[in-house]
C-alpha cells in the first residue's frame, strides 16, 4: 500500500481543472489491483493540441483496443482452465468409490457415464464447444448439469457479497476521504490502524470469533446458513430470516476488506491536499468540510473508479472463507467443495466464471475512464 | 446546501443498518418460532447430495436419506448387526442355496397410501437384473441375480447363479415402490430424485435446498408404529466448528465427526450429551512386498528387504499401537488387529495367540537372525551386505493424525537399524503412485461394512490387476494367497454364522501373521447431542454403538423422543438486553460524533 504526501500530487493543474480531472494520471491497466490502486506515477506531458480534432475516431480504435485485449486474456482463459485442472494428480473415481470397494467393471461404467473414456482431444473439443454454448457438462460429485448448480448458488453469493462489497466501499470512501483530510490526527490514526487491524485479520479467525461472540454467547443471530428450515414459505416471514442470517457473514465480509478501500481513498486524498484548487477554494470562503466534499473528493474518486469496477466483479466470485465459515449456500463453497473433491468440470467452469467477470468489469472500467478522465482523449 | 447533510446521511444510513439489523435480531427468531409445534430433529450435516437414487448411491448422506425413505427385506440389527426382519417376515434358502423365499409382510403401506406388495419387491430385484445402468453399478451383487418372482402377493422368490447367503441377507436392496417407479422414463437417472419421495420406511424425503437444509417428514402410518418426531431435517453446516457453536446455541441436535478437543469442550455443557462411540473405520500402513499382477509379472520398485515377512514382522513387532491410541487420538479409539473393526464383534478377531507385542529387542533379534547386519552407520544392509534398508514413507499431507504417527514410527523403526524416508504426500498422488507399485510404506484405511466380504476381497488373487499402468483399483496391495482365498470362498457360502466366523477369523489371521498390511488402530466416532431436546437415540450395536453412523436402519431416529420443554423462549431476554445495550452505544457513539464534528467545523469556519 502505497502512501503519498501531498507534495508528490501534481501542482501544475490549475484551479481552473478542479471540476475536470487533475488525479495521478494512474492508467486504469495499473490498477489491478487495490493494492497498487494509488500508486503515483509521473503525469504524461500534455498532447499538442491539434489532436483534439480526432477524439470521434480515438474512440473507436480506444474501444476496439480494450475490447480486443479483453477477447484475448478471456480465450486464454478459456483454454487455460481446461488444462490446470488436469494438472491435479489422481483418478476422479477414487474420489467417488470413496471408502468403497468396486470391482473393475463398476469403475468402468461410471468412467464411461463421466465421459472419462474418450481420448483427450474429444474431451477438449467438447469442453470448448459445451462452454462457449453455456452447456457446462455434469459436475463430477453432483451428477448434474454445473450450468444449474451455479444458475441455483449465484444469488446467494451475489446477497453476501453484493451487500458486503457496497458497504466496504462506501464505508471505505467514507472514512478514508475524511482520514486523508486529517493526516496524522487522532481520528486518522485510529481509523487506520483499526482498519489495517481488520484488514491484515485471518477471515477465518473473525468469522469464528464473530459467530462466538454475537451468535453463540449473545444470541442475537443465527451461527450459520441462509435460512433456518422452520421458516414459514410466505415472502416477508422468508426475507426477515434472510436479512437475519446475513448480518454476520456481511460484517465479517465488510470488516475485512473495507480498510482496503479506506487505504486507496485516503492516498488519494492525500495526492489532492496540496492542490492550488483548494486554497482557492478556501479563499473563497467554502467551509473546510465543503472544501473537501465538494473539490477534493471528486477529484480523488477517479482513480477508484477501476477498484470499484474491480469489486463490482469480484462480487460474482463471492468471498470464499466468509461462505465457508458461515455455511453460506453460494458459489464460493460450491468451488471449495470442487477443490477438495477434485470435481475438474465445476472447477473450470467456475474459474473460467470468475475470471471472465474480472475482465469484462475491468473493460467497463476502461472504457468510462474514456468518459470521466479527458487525459485518455487526448491521449487517444 | 447543509454542510452537514452527506455526513449525517450516512450517520443516518448506519444507524437504520444498526437498528434494523438489531430489529432483525428480535423479530427473525419470533416468526421462525410460530410453528413450533412441529417437532423437528435438527442433524448437523456438510455433505451435499448427488443424487437420492438408492441405486446409485455413493455418498453417506443418499445412504442415510434411503435408510430412512425405503427400507429392505432383511434388516441389519440394532444390537450386533445379526440379520432381523424388516419387510420379510421370514425367509429360507433352498437346500443347494440358489432360491430364496421371503414372506413378505401384509398391510404395509407406502407413503402416499398405495399397498406394498411382493410385486414391488419382484420390480425392485428386476431392475438390478434388467436395467444395465443399475445392473452395472451393483455389479458386484446384481451379476448373481437370475431372476425375482412375485408367486403370490406375500411370497417372493429369488434365484441365483452361486450360493451366496451373507449376501442376500446383508446386501441392502432398498425396496421401491413400482406403481411410481415404473412411470419413470429411466430408473436408473434423476428421474427418481422427485420430490417428495415415496417410500415406506420411517422418514420420507420431502424438501431439499442445496447446501442449506434437506428435511425428511415422519411416516405417520408406518407400520412399526409412527416416528416420535414429526420431522427430521439435516441442516448444513461447512465447519464443525460451526457446528459445535450451533450445538451449543441449540439451534443443532446432533453433530457428529467431532475430534477430542471439540468433544473437551461440549462434555461442560450441561445440555449435552456426548457419546463417544467404536468405529467402523481403521487405519493401516501398506507395506509394498512386491507388486504382480494376474499373470505374475511383477512391477513398482519396492525395497526388497519388504518382500520379506521377518522383516514385515519386525517392523509390525516394533509398533507401540496403544501409544498410538493414546497420543494421536487421545485415547478415543483401540488398537487394531485385523481388517475388521472391533465393532463387528462377531467377526472381529482379536489376534488370540498370535498377538503381536511391542518389543523391540525381540524385533532386532529377528532382524539379526535373519541375517540384515548393521552397517558402520547403524543402517541394516540386505543379508550379504547388499542394499541398505532404507525405505520410503508416504502419508498424507493433509492428515496431522499420520504425521504424528510418522514421528513416533520413524523413533521406533530407527532403534531396528531402519532407515526411514518420510515425505508427506497430496492423497491423489499417493494413491496413484501407491497402485503403480512405487512405494515402500504408505498409510491406508477404509470404513468396514457389517459384511466381512468386501474387506477380505480386496486381497484375493482375483483382484489383482491385469495391467501395471495402476489403473485398476480393487486390489489392496497385491496380495495372493490360495490358502487365503480357499477360506474366502468357503466363507462366502456358509450359511451358518459361527461356522463363517470361524472361516473369517482364520482369514484374518493368515493376513495378521503374513503383515502385508499393519493395521494401527480403530478410531471412534465422536457425537454428541442435545438432551433436553431429544432423548431415546437408541444405538448400533447396543453396547457401545453409535448413533449416526447406522447401517442398515436408521433404529435411532426412529427411536428418538422429542422431550417435552417448557423454557421456550429463555433466550428473548438477553435479546432484548444485547439490542438494547447495542442501540445505547450506537447512540452515544453517534452523539459524540455529531458533537465533535460540529466543534471542529466551527473552529475551522
Amino acid at each position: 500500500m502505497t502512501e503519498s504526501t501531498p507534495s508528490e500530487g501534481d501542482p501544475a493543474e490549475g484551479p481552473e481543472d478542479a471540476t475536470t480531472a487533475n488525479g495521478p494520471a494512474t492508467r486504469p491497466s495499473d490498477l489491478a489491483t487495490p493494492a497498487d490502486g494509488a500508486s503515483t506515477e509521473a503525469p504524461s506531458a500534455r498532447r499538442p493540441a491539434g489532436r483534439r480534432g480526432r477524439v470521434s475516431s480515438g474512440f473507436g480504435r480506444y474501444v476496439a483496443k480494450h475490447v480486443g485485449g479483453a477477447a484475448v486474456s478471456l480465450l486464454l482463459v478459456l483454454f487455460s482452465s481446461f488444462f490446470i485442472f488436469r494438472l491435479i494428480a489422481g483418478d476422479p473415481i477414487d474420489q467417488l468409490t470413496r471408502e468403497r470397494p468396486v470391482s473393475p467393471e463398476e469403475r468402468a461404467a461410471m468412467r464411461a457415464e463421466l465421459g472419462l473414456d474418450e481420448p483427450m482431444w474429444r474431451q477438449f473439443w467438447d469442453y470448448i464447444t459445451g462452454t462457449l454454448t453455456m452447456d457446462l457438462g455434469d459436475s463430477f460429485q453432483y451428477r448434474r448439469p454445473i450450468f444449474d448448480l451455479i444458475v441455483e448458488r449465484l444469488p446467494a453469493t451475489l446477497l453476501l457479497s453484493g451487500t458486503g462489497m457496497v458497504l466496504a466501499v462506501l464505508l471505505g470512501f467514507w472514512i478514508g476521504a475524511r482520514t486523508g483530510w486529517r493526516q496524522g490526527s487522532r481520528f486518522d490514526r485510529g481509523h487506520v490502524a483499526t482498519g489495517l487491524v481488520l484488514y491484515s485479520a485471518p477471515t477465518f479467525w473473525l468469522g469464528m470469533i464473530v459467530i462466538l461472540v454475537f451468535a453463540r454467547y449473545l444470541g442475537l443471530f443465527p451461527v450459520n446458513g441462509m435460512r433456518s428450515p422452520s421458516t414459514p414459505p410466505d415472502f416477508w416471514s422468508q426475507a426477515v430470516d434472510i436479512g437475519h442470517h446475513l448480518v454476520l457473514p456481511v460484517l465479517t465480509y465488510t470488516a475485512v476488506v473495507y480498510a482496503g478501500y479506506l487505504m486507496i481513498m485516503r492516498s488519494s486524498i492525500l495526492d489532492e491536499l496540496g492542490g492550488d484548487y483548494l486554497t482557492t477554494a478556501r479563499a473563497k470562503g467554502l467551509r473546510d468540510d465543503e472544501v473537501r466534499r465538494r473539490h477534493a473528493v471528486p477529484n480523488a474518486l477517479l482513480p477508484t473508479v477501476t477498484l470499484v469496477f474491480l469489486a463490482l466483479g469480484s462480487v460474482v466470485n463471492g468471498s470464499i472463507i466468509t461462505e465457508t465459515v458461515f455455511s453460506w449456500p453460494g458459489l464460493g463453497r460450491l468451488f471449495v467443495q470442487s477443490i477438495f473433491y477434485p470435481d475438474r468440470p465445476v472447477l473450470q467452469a467456475l474459474f473460467v466464471l470468475f475470471s471472465s467477470s474480472t475482465i469484462l468489469a475491468v473493460l467497463c472500467a476502461e472504457i468510462l475512464y474514456w468518459f470521466i478522465d479527458p487525459r485518455m482523449r487526448r491521449s487517444g | 446546501m447543509n454542510p452537514h447533510s452527506l455526513t449525517r446521511r450516512l450517520l443516518c444510513a448506519a444507524a437504520s443498518l444498526t437498528l434494523s439489523a438489531g430489529a432483525l435480531a428480535v423479530a427473525a427468531p419470533g416468526a421462525a418460532a410460530q410453528d413450533s409445534e412441529v417437532d423437528t430433529l435438527l442433524v448437523a450435516t456438510d455433505q451435499e447430495v448427488d443424487t437420492f437414487n438408492p441405486f446409485k448411491r455413493r455418498f453417506i448422506i443418499t445412504y442415510n436419506t434411503s435408510i430412512m425413505t425405503y427400507e429392505t427385506l432383511v434388516r441389519m440389527g440394532a444390537d450386533d448387526y445379526e440379520p432381523v426382519p424388516g419387510l420379510a417376515t421370514e425367509w429360507s434358502e433352498s437346500e443347494d442355496g440358489l432360491t430364496w423365499t421371503f414372506a413378505i409382510r401384509e398391510g404395509v403401506e407406502w407413503s402416499d397410501g398405495e399397498a406394498l406388495t411382493a410385486h414391488d419387491v419382484a420390480y425392485t430385484y428386476g431392475l438390478l437384473i434388467e436395467n444395465q445402468a443399475i445392473h452395472d453399478w451393483n455389479i458386484d451383487f446384481a451379476g448373481n441375480l437370475v431372476s425375482a418372482e412375485a408367486t403370490d402377493d406375500a411370497t417372493f422368490v429369488l434365484t441365483l447363479a452361486e450360493p451366496a447367503p451373507a449376501e442376500v441377507l446383508s446386501r441392502e436392496v432398498f425396496i421401491v415402490p413400482e406403481h411410481v417407479w415404473s412411470t419413470y422414463e429411466d430408473p436408473s437417472a434423476d428421474d427418481a430424485n422427485e420430490l417428495p419421495l415415496v417410500g415406506s420406511g420411517p422418514f420420507q424425503v420431502t424438501e431439499y435446498q442445496a447446501g442449506e437444509y434437506l428435511r425428511l417428514e415422519a411416516n405417520e402410518s408406518y407400520w412399526d408404529g409412527a416416528p416420535g418426531f414429526d420431522e427430521i431435517v439435516y441442516d448444513y453446516y461447512a465447519e464443525t466448528d460451526a457446528a459445535v457453536a450451533a450445538l451449543e446455541a441449540g439451534e443443532v441436535d446432533i453433530v457428529n465427526g467431532l475430534n477430542p478437543a471439540q468433544i473437551g469442550a461440549l462434555e461442560s455443557q450441561d445440555h449435552v450429551t456426548v457419546n463417544n462411540a467404536q468405529g467402523r473405520r481403521y487405519v493401516s500402513l501398506t507395506l509394498n512386498h512386491g507388486a504382480v499382477t494376474q499373470d505374475g509379472t511383477e512391477f513398482g520398485d519396492g525395497h526388497p528387504a519388504l518382500q520379506d515377512p521377518v522383516v514385515r514382522n519386525a517392523m509390525h513387532a516394533a509398533i507401540d499401537k496403544q501409544a498410538l491410541v493414546d497420543t494421536v487420538l487421545d485415547g478415543n479409539g483401540d488398537p487394531a488387529t485385523s481388517l475388521i473393526p472391533k465393532i463387528f464383534g462377531q467377526w472381529h478377531w482379536d489376534g488370540g495367540g498370535d498377538l503381536v507385542e511391542f518389543d523391540l529387542e525381540a524385533a532386532n533379534a529377528m532382524l539379526d537372525d535373519a541375517g540384515y547386519e548393521r552397517g558402520d552407520d547403524g543402517v541394516r544392509t540386505m543379508p550379504g551386505g547388499g542394499e541398505r534398508l532404507s525405505f520410503r514413507f508416504f502419508h498424507h499431507a493433509d492428515n496431522t493424525d499420520y504425521a504424528t504417527i510418522v514421528d513416533f514410527l520413524v523413533e521406533w523403526w530407527a532403534e531396528l537399524g531402519l532407515e526411514i524416508e518420510a515425505e508427506p504426500i497430496e492423497q491423489a498422488t499417493l494413491n496413484d503412485l501407491a497402485y503403480l507399485g512405487e512405494f515402500d510404506i504408505a498409510f491406508s484405511g477404509w470404513g468396514v461394512g457389517p459384511n466381512p466380504t468386501e474387506q477380505l476381497g480386496m486381497h484375493t488373487c482375483a483382484v489383482l490387476p491385469t495391467l501395471t499402468d495402476g489403473s485398476e483399483r480393487s486390489s489392496e496391495n497385491s496380495y495372493c494367497n490360495p490358502d487365503f482365498d480357499a477360506l474366502h470362498e468357503q466363507q462366502k457360502v456358509e450359511s451358518d454364522p459361527d461356522a463363517r466366523a470361524e472361516l473369517v477369523k482364520e482369514q484374518q489371521r493368515l493376513l495378521y501373521t503374513d503383515a502385508p498390511v499393519i493395521w494401527l488402530y480403530y478410531q471412534n466416532v465422536l457425537e454428541a447431542y442435545n438432551h433436553d431436546k431429544v432423548t431415546g437415540l437408541r444405538t448400533q450395536p447396543a453396547d457401545g454403538g453409535m448413533i449416526t453412523g447406522q447401517q442398515g436402519f436408521a433404529w435411532a431416529y426412529l427411536e428418538a423422543r422429542p422431550v417435552d420443554s417448557d423454557d421456550a423462549g429463555g433466550t428473548s431476554v438477553w435479546v432484548w438486553v444485547a439490542v438494547a445495550g447495542a442501540i445505547v452505544v450506537v447512540a452515544a457513539a453517534g452523539l459524540a460524533f455529531t458533537l465533535r464534528r460540529r466543534k471542529t467545523a466551527d473552529e475551522r469556519e
